[in-house]
């Protein structure tokens, strides 16, 4: 987006936030080895964001790609970004530090949670994983840029020049709320505006409003009518999708070096034995082995309850539990303090009946 | 006692001087007067008699903190009563007199009794007034006995012949003139004055019995209370009329069940089967069952009683028939249920038979103890169908008589007398029990001759819903015009009464009741009562209240927008929805041959198909919409469930499945539009960022030209079955072998058991709930007014939808209905007793049970009676943990289908405090005057912040219960602008406050707890996660706004690990930014 900021410039936003009061000047520097960067939202309203360089971690390093996609020397990892925050909100905001490159949001939904225990530099492989995966289907996708790169798995796979093209559904500039102290990447273009933005503001900086993204009413209107794309568009969409899907299918089916109903064989020569499919067979072959629980129904079904009960008691009876005197004596102790624990429990659960008695006569 | 004895004296002297004590003489109307020519007087009491319950140990705690009762039955000695006295209440100033004496005495003693003395009258009738002693707190050994004393004089050997007091004879000689009528009897007048005979022989009798019979103090104990419960006995809340003093009666129903009934001459008309008498070794469950079985099945009206006596009837039974019911007493002197009105006895009824069919439930649901004894039955809303109060202060006879007055002891007891028996006529079989309610009697001092009544009672009607809404009342035939009947029907009913021809020819005499709506035809009872109450006794309408048109408009739109509507001419009603709906299926249907697939089922699941939308659905057509304001452009779309038959050119693939919906839905639309003009259709997708292609979304929005909105889903039952295996792939393979699952899978596992959890309820619950809820409406006519009002209830407390899914509270309201042992598939039309009649009652019950019910507990709805499936829904709920509001149906065994997203404990606590206080107003709505609205109007102060809404741009705000219609108003000034501010199309479903509302809840999930009216409400509440507010070690995942704390202080050990807190101003900022042009601005509590 724009060029470097001019120092001026910088002043001059320094100006504007020197209106908000000092209590920023109370917080500390630092978090955790997070830079506290304070957020004016109003005169009197301080937002934080925890700001950090972003690191890969050692054993991460295997995925190379992730490297290449969130460089490390350049990346700035942000916590508690406001919830509507867009790509050119961020971008404008670290104006001042340089030119941001990109911007990629963690996805803030349930994954977030799921993976809460996590440790932090996971959080990141995690984020990145999200916000590939954040603007899939949904025509209210953050960001014309993120959308182009954000295209839905299935989707890229049959992107392959072979297959035919999905038709896409619109997709509309809009923003996408998500959860409050969800975190966010953002990429410079220079490793040298990472030191300037890690370094503490003297002063905090305002927030950017993007006006053209709308907010609020004009949000929820424009979303109602994405949400209900022209017939034609859905036609188009379905039916191209299912054209790539059947031919998908019909290329699985070619590649793959197992036919139908032949068995699976191994280069050691063992065949895989493989539960079937709704017909016994699934793509790709193998043999099919009926499902434990259908197993189980049938046995069931046969000899009732008795017979298997017989096979259990064959294999109880190999080893004899009260052989030894000890044993005796251990197992008649046990009893005995079985059933006063029994008793004790009992007793204590008459009691709490009494208790949530409704009539209390005395 | 050495009490001084008076010389006979003329009555007005004498009450002088008692006067100067303070102690006023309740002497009976006509009040003497100086030229009375009897004498009073005074001597100490021949005998003194420990007499009533007390005496024989069968006292019951009474209600509302009263105290035993001891009673002190003090003789009069003959030689102060003549023969002649029984004429004209002479004994009664006598015994009126003697009271004083005595109360003078007792207040005039140098060492005064450490007691309070009133006087007390039974019912209000100065005939008999007590004295009532109090004892004060500081005596220690009657503090402990909880006791206080009444002193009822009686007369144990009278002069007066016995025969006189016949209770077919005449004792009042109305006044000097009327000769000329034929002397009517006075069979309360006689009553009273036996009842001063008596008290020793029924000592006797309650004695002997209690000897006899083992069972018997027992029994008694519990029928008392169980009547106690009930307002059939002393209480300072609203109390049944006509039952006060009564307990003589209670034993002698015993009494009579026991030892059977006095054999009646055959000339009397033979009534019914004889009841055998029971033997005396009963338990006094037994007996306590027999008594209610009694009470539920005899009708009171009809068949007199007489419990058998030692040696015959004393008086012939014809001679009771100027009493409306007759229970003589074992004595064979008194009628007990002399003064006790029929429509008293109809309640009795009723309630009996509710209690038996509870009893007889008692294997099925809980212990029916805690019902029966326990519980507190004598709040008005949840026990009658209909609540009026009125203001009797301004009533007047239309027809006053003066011998009416004389037998019942006072005007007000006339008027009261009156007002129930020509209530019980006009209503007729539109209700069960009519029933006048108000508290029983109080103390008043010493110096208050005569007795208060109080001013307001409260009607309360219970209906027979098969007869209430009838719209003619039908009369004698026009034939017999001259008849005595028609006379008296004409004179009846007034100006009501007319001439009418009806369809099957015949001509009669009739009342009709016009009403407009379905809505006002609940009210045709209340209008009877209003009527009559306006003709018989002078009330006019401001002075008789109802509450059925306030709950009424809960349910309704403003004035305003429902003539905007009617303006274009807009259709409304559940009927018209359903036929819009089927017209639709039809249309739907006639496209088969456009689709691959042939359709096989259209099913519905929206509340406004089954009868249990808050709102009336309304369509205006597409092009009138103009000019409609924005606060009123809610269009709800109605759910519809499309299934295809089964077919093996699905796809296998999830992804695949949802995408050949679209294709179908576009299908359909274009054939819908292309086969009907004006149709709108438009496919609309999910909403949520977060979701998987798997979970199926997309529906198709059909607005028909009528302007009713539909939204279609398509079921696909194979969609389940993939579910499943993507869920449980790996169950079946053995441990060993079993992959880790990797985070990718995890993912999808977890996805697809979100997308079958949405499948299960959406395909599968919702249209069975639809279909069970449709039934359980049609089979009881107050069911979807009681969905309605406690949705209503819900929403207004900013817990619908958002906390509280509607189908769980129309599971909860089919409790309410189903609990009574009703069933869904019965085919019977009687319908069990506790089932309300209206959704007043319905509404007030739901409530009740709210506040009573232990939500940990779970709750097993049978919606479909039969036994098997009692079994399995009764070990059920134990096995459903601890998660609150568990609703179990055989349909769902763990119970949280409806209330898997809520509510929470700390919800369903608000929950169980909203309904506590709801309940608490309601109830004390026999003390003051009840504001139905204020039931619905949420207090704000336990909210963190408060985000207000602009009620402008909300298209459902018309819907709020404190909408205000000057927002409205404002816009239809223009007429220009209000064109050009609504939109030309229609958007069905569209609310930007639930879509904001929903974004809010999602965005701050873990940071707060949000709620808000999805009726319109103008406010979003919310309450910070408490803990929170204390500082946290930081973290990045947090989830949540922070601000780091500074570090100075105490907490230097924690240096490196720096602490954050809640940031809860920059969150407000926030939900304003995010809601900007909703919210207009953040009311937070916290600073």
């Amino acid at each position: 987006m724009g060029s470097s900021s001019s120092p001026a410039k910088q002043k001059q936003k320094r100006a504007i936030a020197s209106t908000s009061t000092a209590s920023s000047s109370s917080l500390p520097t630092t978090v955790s080895g997070f830079t506290v960067l304070p957020i004016a939202y109003s005169s009197t309203t301080i937002h934080i964001i925890y700001a950090r360089a972003h690191s890969v971690a050692k054993q991460k390093n295997a995925k190379g790609k992730q490297k290449e996609e969130l460089p490390e020397g350049r990346t700035l990892f942000l916590v508690n970004v406001p919830p509507d925050a867009t790509e050119r909100e961020l971008t404008v905001l670290f104006k001042s530090c340089g030119t941001v490159e990109r911007v990629v949001f963690s996805t803030g939904g349930t994954s977030a949670q799921q993976d809460t225990a996590e440790d932090e530099d996971e959080s990141g492989d995690e984020g990145e994983e999200g916000g590939v995966g954040s603007g899939s289907e949904e025509p209210s996708g953050s960001d014309e840029e993120e959308d182009g790169e954000a295209r839905p798995k299935k989707k890229r796979k049959i992107s392959q020049p072979e297959g035919p093209k999905v038709v896409p559904l619109p997709s509309i500039p809009l923003r996408t709320f998500r959860r409050t102290g969800h975190t966010a990447y953002v990429v410079f273009l220079d490793s040298s505006s990472l030191a300037r933005a890690l370094k503490p503001p003297t002063k905090p900086y305002p927030w950017p409003i993007d006006r053209e993204t709308p907010l609020g009413l004009e949000h929820y209107k424009a979303l109602y009518s994405a949400l209900r794309p022209p017939l034609d568009v859905v036609r188009a969409h379905a039916d191209s999708w299912m054209e790539a899907f059947e031919h998908e299918q019909a290329k699985k089916r070619q590649e793959s070096q197992y036919r139908k109903g032949e068995a699976i064989v191994d280069e050691d020569g063992f065949t895989l034995v493989t539960r079937g499919g709704a017909y016994g067979k699934t793509l790709g072959g193998g043999v099919g082995v009926a499902s434990k629980r259908f197993m189980g129904e049938q046995v069931a079904g046969a000899a009732s309850g008795a017979g298997s009960k017989r096979h259990r008691k064959k294999k109880d009876k190999k080893e004899k539990d009260a052989f030894y005197a000890f044993q005796v004596h251990e197992k008649k102790r046990k009893e005995i303090v079985d059933l006063k624990k029994k008793f004790e429990e009992d007793k204590a659960k008459i009691e709490k009946l009494k208790q949530s008695r409704k009539f209390k006569p005395y | 006692m050495d009490l001084p004895s008076t010389p006979p004296q003329h009555p007005l002297h004498a009450s002088r001087t008692l006067s100067q004590n303070g102690v006023a003489v309740p002497y009976i109307r006509p009040l003497p007067t100086e030229d009375t020519n009897w004498k009073v007087a005074f001597e100490p009491p021949s005998e003194i008699v420990l007499a009533g319950s007390w005496a024989t140990k069968t006292a019951v705690k009474g209600k509302d903190t009263s105290k035993y009762e001891v009673d002190v039955a003090v003789a009069i000695p003959s030689s102060l009563v003549q023969e002649k006295d029984y004429l004209n209440g002479r004994v009664f100033q006598k015994r009126a007199y003697y009271l004083s004496a005595i109360a003078s005495a007792l207040v005039n003693k140098n060492s005064p009794l450490p007691c309070d003395l009133f006087f007390q009258s039974t019912s209000g009738d100065p005939r008999y007034t007590t004295l009532v002693l109090r004892p004060h707190e500081s005596v220690e050994g009657f503090r402990k006995l909880n006791v206080q004393v009444r002193i009822i004089p009686f007369l144990p050997h009278s002069p007066i012949p016995l025969q006189r007091l016949s209770p077919s004879r005449s004792n009042v000689r109305t006044s000097g003139q009327d000769h000329d009528s034929k002397e009517e009897p006075t069979p309360l007048y006689n009553t009273a004055l036996m009842h001063m005979i008596t008290p020793k022989a029924h000592l006797l009798a309650i004695h002997a019995l209690k000897q006899d019979v083992p069972a018997f103090s027992d029994a008694l104990t519990l029928l008392r209370v169980w009547a106690n419960q009930r307002g059939y006995g002393m209480g300072s809340r609203l109390c049944v009329r006509g039952f006060e003093g009564k307990g003589m009666w209670w034993a002698s129903v015993l009494d009579m069940l026991i030892h059977g009934e006095e054999p009646q001459p055959v000339a009397v008309k033979k009534t019914g089967t004889k009841r055998k008498p029971l033997g005396k070794g009963l338990s006094s469950y037994q007996l306590f069952k027999v008594a209610l079985d009694f009470f539920a099945r005899h009708d009171f009206a009809e068949q007199p009683v007489y419990v058998k006596s030692k040696d015959g009837h004393r008086f012939p039974p014809m001679s009771y028939a100027s009493h409306e019911a007759v229970f003589v007493d074992s004595t064979s002197s008194v009628n007990l249920l002399a003064g006790v009105p029929l429509s008293s006895l109809d309640l009795l009824r009723y309630d009996a038979q509710a209690t038996l069919e509870t009893l007889d439930r008692s294997g099925i649901s809980e212990d029916p103890f805690h019902t029966v004894f326990l519980q507190d039955h004598r709040d008005m809303f949840s026990r009658f169908d209909i609540v009026l109060r009125v203001d009797v202060s301004s009533a007047v006879m239309r027809n006053p008589s003066a011998h009416l007055v004389a037998d019942h002891g006072s005007v007000y007891n006339a008027l009261i007398a009156t007002l129930t028996s020509t209530l019980r006529r006009g209503l007729g079989n539109r209700a069960k029990a009519i029933a006048v309610l108000h508290p029983s009697s109080d103390v008043r001092p010493l110096s208050q001759a005569l007795p208060t009544n109080p001013s307001a009672i409260h009607i309360g009607i219970v209906l027979d819903n098969e007869h209430a809404f009838r719209l003619v009342d039908h009369g004698p035939p026009a034939e017999d015009q001259e008849s005595e009947q028609a006379k008296r029907f004409r004179d009846f009913w007034g100006e009501k009464a007319e001439l009418r021809r009806f369809k099957d020819g015949s001509i009669t005499e009739s009342v009709v009741w016009d009403v407009k709506s379905v809505d006002e035809r609940t009210h045709i009872p209340s209008l009877v009562v209003k009527h009559l109450l306006r003709r018989h006794l002078g009330i006019g309408a401001e002075d008789v209240k109802t509450w059925q048109t306030q709950f009424d408009a809960l349910l309704k739109a403003p004035e305003s927008i429902r003539s905007l509507y009617e303006a274009r001419g807009a259709v409304a009603g559940f009927k018209a929805a359903l036929t819009a709906f089927d017209a639709l299926v039809k249309q739907i249907k006639s496209l088969d041959d456009q689709f691959p697939l042939a359709i096989l089922n259209v099913s519905p699941v929206s509340a406004s198909l089954r009868h249990t939308e808050v709102f009336v659905p309304i369509a205006v057509t597409p092009s009138s919409r103009v000019g409609i304001p924005t606060t009123a452009s809610y269009l709800p779309a109605m759910e519809v469930i499309v299934e295809f038959e089964k077919s093996g050119r699905w796809p296998d693939d999830l992804r695949a499945i949802q995408k050949i919906k679209l294709a179908f839905f576009e299908r359909m639309a274009t054939a819908l539009m292309a086969a009907a003009k004006g149709l709108q259709a438009s496919v609309v997708f999910g909403e949520y960022t977060a979701r998987t292609e798997i979970q199926d979304e997309a529906a198709l929005d059909i607005v028909t030209p009528d302007g009713w909105a539909f939204r279609v889903r398509i079921w696909h039952d194979r969609e389940a079955t993939l579910l499943d295996r993507v869920i449980n792939e790996q169950s079946r393979v053995p441990k060993a072998l079993r992959r880790n699952i990797t985070g990718e899978e995890a993912r999808e596992r977890q996805a697809a058991l979100e997308a079958r959890d949405v499948y299960l309820r959406r395909f599968i619950h919702a249209p069975r709930h639809h279909r069970v809820i449709a039934a359980l409406s049609h089979k009881f006519a107050a069911f979807a007014g009681t969905v309605r009002l406690t949705k209503r209830w819900f929403a207004s407390h900013w817990l619908l939808c958002s906390h509280v899914s509607e189908e769980a509270v129309e599971l909860l309201c089919a409790h309410i209905f189903l609990r009574t042992g009703a069933s869904v598939t019965a085919e019977t039309m009687m319908l069990p007793a506790g089932v309300p009649g209206t959704k007043e009652r319905g509404f007030a019950q739901v409530l009740k049970f709210l506040e009573d019910w232990d939500w940990t507990k779970g709750l097993v709805v049978p919606l479909d009676f039969s036994d098997q499936d009692v079994a399995t829904a009764d070990a059920s709920p134990s096995a459903s943990g601890t998660a609150p509001w568990s609703l179990v149906t055989q349909f769902d065994a763990s119970g949280h289908v409806w209330t898997s997203s809520g509510p929470n404990a700390v919800v369903a606590r608000r929950i169980t405090t909203l309904a506590k206080a709801t309940w608490a107003s309601l109830a004390q709505s026999d003390s003051q005057d009840l504001e139905v609205t204020r039931l619905f109007q949420h207090p704000t102060e336990d909210y963190d912040f408060v985000a207000e809404l602009n009620p402008a741009v909300l298209p459902r705000y018309y819907q709020s219960v404190e909408a205000d219609p000057s927002i409205w108003a404002a816009k239809a000034q223009y007429a220009n602008a209000g064109l050009a501010n609504s939109t030309s199309s229609v958007l069905p479903g569209f609310d930007p406050a639930a879509a904001l509302f929903r974004d809010l809840t999602r965005v701050y999930e873990d940071t707060a707890l949000l709620f808000y009216d999805v009726m319109g409400g103008a406010q979003v509440g919310g309450v910070w996660q408490p803990s929170l507010k204390n500082a946290r070690p930081f973290r990045v995942l947090g989830g949540y706004s922070s601000l780091p704390v500074s570090k100075d202080g105490s907490r230097n050990k924690e240096k490196e690990q720096g602490l954050v807190v809640l940031n809860h101003l920059a969150p407000s900022i926030e939900m304003k930014r995010i809601g900007s042009g909703l919210i207009t601005g953040i009311v937070s509590k916290i600073d």
